[in-house]
């Protein structure tokens, strides 16, 4: 039996959850992931597909198809992010896959596999090359662009810490107009792993008694520090995304399991915490920093 | 007073790898550290260690965890530290670090001002501000600038001592370690 999993048009950190709802908890049917009408996916929409499948392989459940966008330019965009590269190793891919050479867009970096301290390594060392094109392409302070990789270190580094299996990340710049009317850069790191409640149980748990909970575990991690690790130097790294954040009036949400934490700056609607949403393996990390250029054209 | 330089990027490159630019992720915070210990054990007690940030780009909170904050917590109580050429956001990650171990160290940033990083009254930093500004100063330097009182004078200098943010004279001079 064939169960059908639809991807949302437009596919980013708004549209998770239905993209979630959709998944549901997989068995031993099959999944089929239609993607034929996708317009659009923000990186975060990209990795999440990425996680599921990764999800359903470690679980050893079958092999999940997947439709791809019908759109030829989305198709092709897809491609150049390295999505299918990783993609052909969790679903049965259908339709024509473009040929493209995956390095190519705008994207600041693409579809990344992160599995090691290797990787951290790697990706920082990308970005800090980058820098300067950050700087153009967003308006940045040079500040916000040194704390940015440090950012992004923070997150990859989540999941090479804790979350007992491998993840992905992906940065992209985006034009605003809209929503904000200002550029921002976006680092999206996910992975299909423990997850924050599993991750902490040990440690706060009992703690925390009748309220312990997705939720629970990701306002420890975020606002009180806490790690499964017992040393007292653990744990600083989501703190420190925290503040970069909120310095640079940015938004920084994770999601884990059934529930959301995020710090919302002014110009972004978001509840603070959000619990009870269809779960989700893993832990799913965003952040925005929006520049200080405000935009004159194009937009989202 | 002698002083020796330990530059993170060269034991970062010794230790870890010549292909990384950046001090980032614990392993990596680990594998310094060792190799800024191997460093310290061919110095006395009386050199100042300037563990030197220059040409480090990004410093995440692991590695400011297990470079600086492991490193003084293991021997900042028999040796003097100062970190050189950091920027704004390496400081602000170490002096997160510090706060939870209750320690701190002077730092000198790449424009050349000198700062406590971690947890110390007002009174101490200011205090660490005029010994960067004078180079060597009195107990009475101290009251005087401060407007305070010799005893209480006497006894911020005696914490500025105690937790190596200065050098110590024979003579019951302190001097910077800047």
């Amino acid at each position: 039996m064939t169960r059908l999993v639809e991807v949302p048009t437009r596919f980013d950190d708004r549209t998770f959850d239905q993209f979630a709802r959709s998944c549901g908890e997989p068995g031993d049917e099959r999944l089929l992931i239609d993607a034929h009408t996708s317009q659009w996916a923000s990186p975060f929409g990209l990795l999440g597909l990425l996680t599921a499948g990764q999800w359903i392989k470690e679980k050893q459940l079958p092999r999940p198809l997947f439709n791809i966008p019908s759109d030829r330019e989305v198709a092709h965009y897809w491609a150049r992010t390295g999505f299918f590269e990783f993609a052909q190793e969790y679903f049965e891919l259908h339709g024509r896959v473009p040929r493209a050479a995956s390095g190519s867009t705008d994207a600041l970096l693409d579809v990344t596999p992160v599995r090691g301290t290797a990787d951290v390594h790697l990706v920082v060392g990308h970005v800090q090359d980058r820098s300067a094109a950050i700087l153009a392409e967003v308006g940045l302070e040079p500040q916000a662009t040194l704390g940015f990789a440090m950012a992004l270190s923070e997150g990859c580094q989540n999941i090479v810490e804790h979350a007992g299996t491998g993840g992905w990340v992906a940065v992209q710049a985006y034009n605003w107009k809209r929503r904000l009317g200002r550029r921002v850069v976006m680092i999206a790191v996910a992975d299909a792993g423990v997850g924050f409640r599993q991750s902490l149980q040990s440690s706060q748990a009992e703690r925390w008694g009748d309220r312990w909970g997705d939720a629970a575990a990701l306002e420890a991690a975020v606002f009180q520090g806490m790690s499964r690790f017992p040393d007292p130097g653990r744990g600083q790294g989501l703190a420190g995304m925290r503040r970069y954040v909120e310095r640079w009036d940015g938004k920084l949400s994770l999601r884990s399991g059934t529930a959301r934490l995020s710090i919302v700056p002014s110009w972004d609607p978001d509840d603070p915490i959000e619990d009870r949403l269809p779960p989700f393996p893993g832990a799913q990390v965003l952040v925005i920093i929006p520049g200080k250029k405000d935009v004159e054209s194009g937009g989202r | 007073m002698t002083a020796i330089f330990i530059d993170l990027t060269t034991v970062l490159h010794r230790t870890v790898s010549n292909g990384y630019g950046d001090l980032v992720t614990r392993p990596t915070g680990q594998a310094v550290r060792t190799g800024v210990e191997e460093d310290l054990a061919f110095l006395d007690t009386t050199t100042v260690a300037i563990i030197d940030f220059t040409s480090v780009r990004c410093l995440d909170f692991s590695c400011a965890d297990e470079i600086v904050g492991k490193l003084l917590l293991t021997h900042g109580n028999t040796r003097y530290f100062l970190l050189h050429g950091v920027t704004e956001i390496h400081g602000e990650a170490i002096h997160a670090v510090l706060e939870r171990y209750g320690i701190a160290v002077v730092a000198q940033q790449r424009d050349g001002e000198v700062q406590v990083l971690g947890p110390v009254s007002d009174a101490i930093r200011k205090t660490v501000s005029i010994l960067t500004r004078e180079g060597t100063i009195t107990v009475e330097d101290v009251a005087g600038h401060l407007a305070i009182p010799a005893a209480h004078a006497r006894e911020t200098l005696d914490e500025v001592i105690e937790r190596r943010l200065a050098l110590t004279h024979a003579d019951d001079r302190v001097s910077s370690l800047a």
